[in-house]
């Protein structure tokens, strides 16, 4: 049973005879166990026309932005990089393109299908010695402590439950000197854009959805999901408590999207 | 008070190492200074007279500062990263140092590798896994070979300052003198890079990376000028460093193509550049001060002619000259 709060927070209540923590899902009150079920609904129905629907809502701009992602992750041949929730491989793909050599690139993803589309562009474009396929959850990553050069997450994270989890992951991974970098959607402040963006978000979007993959629904909770994850500054903190150090973030467009990165010591 | 400034500029500098927080898509040429941990009650704004002290406190309980409200994300989160660190500091095997440090240690060991592979990234690398952490630490350097560059700077004026503070042999040295050895001891100790100093000039020369450069050679000049003890009021304070300034840099890029045994050929030059600015210097005192005198004789010169003129306009003699 989906039940209602007075104040959209993270709480627990409870039904009948036992507790139910509750969390935020767009903007449904959903059960926790019940969020990454939808979640993996979603990005199945949306995995064949992920990339597609990419281009479109940002007007291919998020190629830009994932390049200036792997730029700023400065990558060098020989490391050994972890991609979550980077499914199709767009992060992973350039990476490789700027290294040009063998790494060991792993790509871990929580759904099968996005994974599968991954696998087979990879196979278009000749890749398979550096790419690493894995099946895996944000929150209880299958990798030893201390053995990851890099962890990049695009537009992951806001996907991923519990959040904090998925950031002490993060840190247990990456090795001394490892960095952590996170590409998402965010908040724009700034007063006309502001508005702009939130007409865009809400009107154009899920009828672009519509339109194209069929799915009003799932870009609607992309949209709404986008809206309940935390500003900047706060995203930052939550970085930090995990235990990095020189938490920075850089704003694209305005704060449509931020690039939020993190040094393990 | 010079000494004071130049320190505070270096403290500066080696917290600046990297501590930018860029917010805009385009990167700020300004970076903030990311405060450390402080002692109790720290002045925001320092004085100037009081230099900044270097704390590298590792007490449990250090009170953390809250930074100064233009300063970056990474300050407000470095506080928070140290309260979260510390309760688990028990379980940890080393103590975690700030990460300013471990990136000066990692400039440190890179500037082993700069002889092999130039003021790079590369360098950079090799110095990490020389100290034992990822190349990914690299990436984290706003401005990477430029982050090498300037530390090596800053690390040769500190030494420079050591070298000046444990005292040198001064008193029987002229002004021009002093300047010429303190010159020299600081080219001296970038002499082991030289094969590579062109690339580390041209890094500095970068558009992007000139404002610190040319803070760093102010600094340095700055410090000569203070430790060469000239106090003299003769020529304006700017002129003064304009002039040194000059001097180390032609000096600085005649040594690059210098082949002489322990850079002889270098310091001729520069002895000459420096008697060169100090024989300008008197004569141009020499002109400001006969200056009042010029003034006088022109004024008598003129005033009598004038007088003579006047006397022989109303005496006549200006038509009956030939008749006095």
């Amino acid at each position: 049973m989906i039940v209602k709060l007075s104040l959209i927070i993270l709480g627990s209540s409870f039904t009948g005879d036992n507790f139910v923590s509750t969390t935020i899902s767009g903007f449904k009150e959903v059960r926790e166990e019940d969020k990454s079920q939808l979640v993996g609904n979603v990005f199945t129905n949306v995995a064949s026309n992920y990339d597609l629907m990419n281009d479109l809502m940002s007007g291919g701009l998020h190629r830009l932005w994932k390049e200036r992602l792997v730029s700023k992750l400065n990558p060098f041949p020989g490391m050994k990089h972890l991609d979550v929730a980077g499914g199709t491989g767009d992060v992973a793909f350039r990476i490789l393109e700027t290294v040009n050599s063998e790494t060991e690139i792993y790509v871990c993803d929580i759904n099968p299908n996005m994974l599968n589309v991954g696998k087979k562009r990879a196979v278009e474009r000749g890749e398979t010695k550096s790419l690493i396929w894995a099946e895996g959850d944000a929150e209880a990553l299958d990798f030893p402590d201390n053995s990851m050069d890099g962890y990049t997450i695009a537009f992951g994270i806001r996907n991923v439950t519990h959040i904090e989890k998925a950031l002490v992951e993060a840190h247990r991974v990456l090795k001394r000197g490892g960095r952590f970098l996170c590409l998402e959607l965010s908040h724009v402040d700034v007063p006309l854009l502001k508005q702009v963006y939130d007409y865009y978000s809400f009107s154009i979007i899920p009828a672009v959805g519509e339109l194209v993959a069929g799915d009003r629904e799932s870009y609607q909770y992309l949209v709404e999901s986008i809206r309940r994850f935390p500003p900047q500054d706060k995203f930052a903190l939550m970085i930090a408590d995990a235990g990095f150090q020189k938490v920075e973030y850089e704003n694209l467009v305005a704060g449509v999207v931020a690039i939020h990165s993190g040094l393990k010591l | 008070m010079y000494r004071t400034v130049a320190k505070q500029l270096l403290r500066g500098a080696r917290s600046r190492v990297s501590g930018t927080d860029v917010r805009l898509r385009f990167p700020n040429p300004h970076s903030t200074i990311s405060r450390r941990t402080f002692s109790p009650s720290p002045t925001p704004h320092n004085s100037g007279e009081i230099p900044i002290p270097r704390v590298y406190v590792d007490l449990p309980n250090s009170s953390e500062s809250t930074a100064s409200p233009s300063s970056s994300s990474s300050a407000g989160s470095s506080s928070t990263a140290s309260s979260a660190e510390e309760g688990r500091r028990h379980t940890r095997e080393r103590p975690r140092g700030e990460y300013q440090d471990e990136q000066a240690r990692v400039l440190q060991s890179a500037l082993r590798h700069v002889l092999t592979l130039g003021w790079t990234e590369d360098a950079m690398m090799a110095g990490a896994r020389d100290v034992g952490v990822s190349p990914s630490i690299v990436g984290s350097f706003p401005r990477k070979d430029a982050a090498l560059v300037e530390y090596f700077m800053d690390d040769c004026l500190e030494k420079l300052i050591d070298r000046i503070d444990s005292g040198l042999e001064f008193s029987n040295l002229s002004p021009s003198g002093r300047i010429s050895k303190l010159i020299r001891i600081r080219l001296e100790l970038q002499a082991p890079y030289i094969s590579k100093w062109p690339q580390a000039l041209s890094i500095q020369a970068h558009p992007l990376n000139f404002p610190t450069s040319f803070k760093q050679r102010a600094a340095l000049i700055d410090e000569i000028w203070h430790a060469s003890g000239d106090d003299g009021h003769d020529i304006d304070w700017y002129v003064k460093r304009t002039v040194l300034g000059g001097i180390y840099s032609t000096t600085e890029i005649y040594m690059l193509t210098d082949s002489s045994p322990e850079f002889r050929d270098t310091w001729a030059f520069l002895d000459d550049r420096v008697r060169d600015a100090f024989d300008l210097k008197k004569t141009i005192q020499e002109v400001l001060s006969l200056q009042h005198i010029w003034q006088k004789l022109l004024v008598l010169e003129w005033g009598t002619r004038f007088k003579d003129l006047s006397r022989k306009f109303f005496n006549g003699e200006a038509y009956w000259g030939h008749l006095s």
